[in-house]
């Protein structure tokens, strides 16, 4: 299999997919096609595109939900990042992604808590 | 052989037509104005690509999902594996593993592309 070839046409579909969500691949190009090299290993091995940063587990369901592109699975937490885990993909306004980092899920949920002024409840 | 095989508006934009020339099964597909042919048969176990999805110049087998860009020929993907959450009956778990057992065995090969060439609104393709 022409691994360039499927990086090329997983491209095309996830573009397709998360234009609509509000996000774009990164500005950086060389983590771009790092991201999508793997996920086109993984595929390869696997069935499914899976996200390279995320671990699988034994649970089909689960798994289901962080192939490539996982936005809609991950919605609250990756728009308050504005990227998703790996950072394939930012939000459409990213101009600099180095500026953006992962935010363990835990530290998204307290921010948001606290946001919603439910954190002084607890 | 140059062979007519469809009319120019005959396919839709985005869809596909089987048609059979001599001894020849052929896909003729409209991406978005440009038409391209393709062997009919997928390059892994020979589905009938015409009732799998075009999507661009990229076509899918309804089989097991897997991918040939129609402008190349080129084979984009391994396929699919089935995921079936329901036990299945005992005879039929046999034979799901047998045929799973077959398929990591069958490699996906690039299918045949066909020469299209467009003459006074007939598409005609090139059978060799």
């Amino acid at each position: 299999m022409d691994v360039e070839a499927r990086k090329r046409s997983l491209r095309y579909f996830f573009a397709k997919i998360v234009e609509p969500l509000g996000y774009k691949f990164t500005p950086d190009e060389e983590l771009a096609d790092f991201l999508l090299e793997q996920e086109s290993h993984l595929e390869e091995a696997h069935g499914s595109p899976f996200c390279p940063c995320q671990g699988r587990t034994q649970n089909h369901a689960e798994n289901m939900q962080i192939v490539c592109p996982c936005i809609p699975f991950h919605r609250d937490h990756f728009d308050y990042m504005k990227r998703c885990w790996c950072g394939l993909f930012v939000h459409k306004d990213v101009t600099d992604a180095d500026s953006l980092s992962q935010i363990p899920y835990a530290d998204f949920t307290k921010a948001r808590d606290d946001a919603r002024g439910s954190g002084d409840d607890r | 052989m140059l062979v007519e095989v469809a009319t120019i508006g005959e396919i839709a934009p985005g869809g596909m037509k089987y048609v059979r020339a001599g001894e020849r099964e052929i896909v003729v597909c409209n991406c978005d104005g440009h038409y391209y042919a393709v062997d009919r048969r997928c390059g892994h176990m020979n589905g009938p690509l015409e009732m799998g999805a075009l999507d661009g110049t990229i076509v899918t087998c309804p089989m097991h999902h897997v991918q040939f860009d129609v402008t190349t020929g080129q084979a984009l993907n391994h396929p699919v594996p089935a995921h079936i959450d329901e036990p299945l009956p005992s005879r039929w778990a046999q034979s799901m593993k047998h045929f799973g057992m077959l398929m990591q065995h069958t490699n996906v090969c690039n299918i045949k592309t066909f020469v299209v060439s467009i003459d006074r609104g007939a598409i005609q393709v090139e059978t060799g």
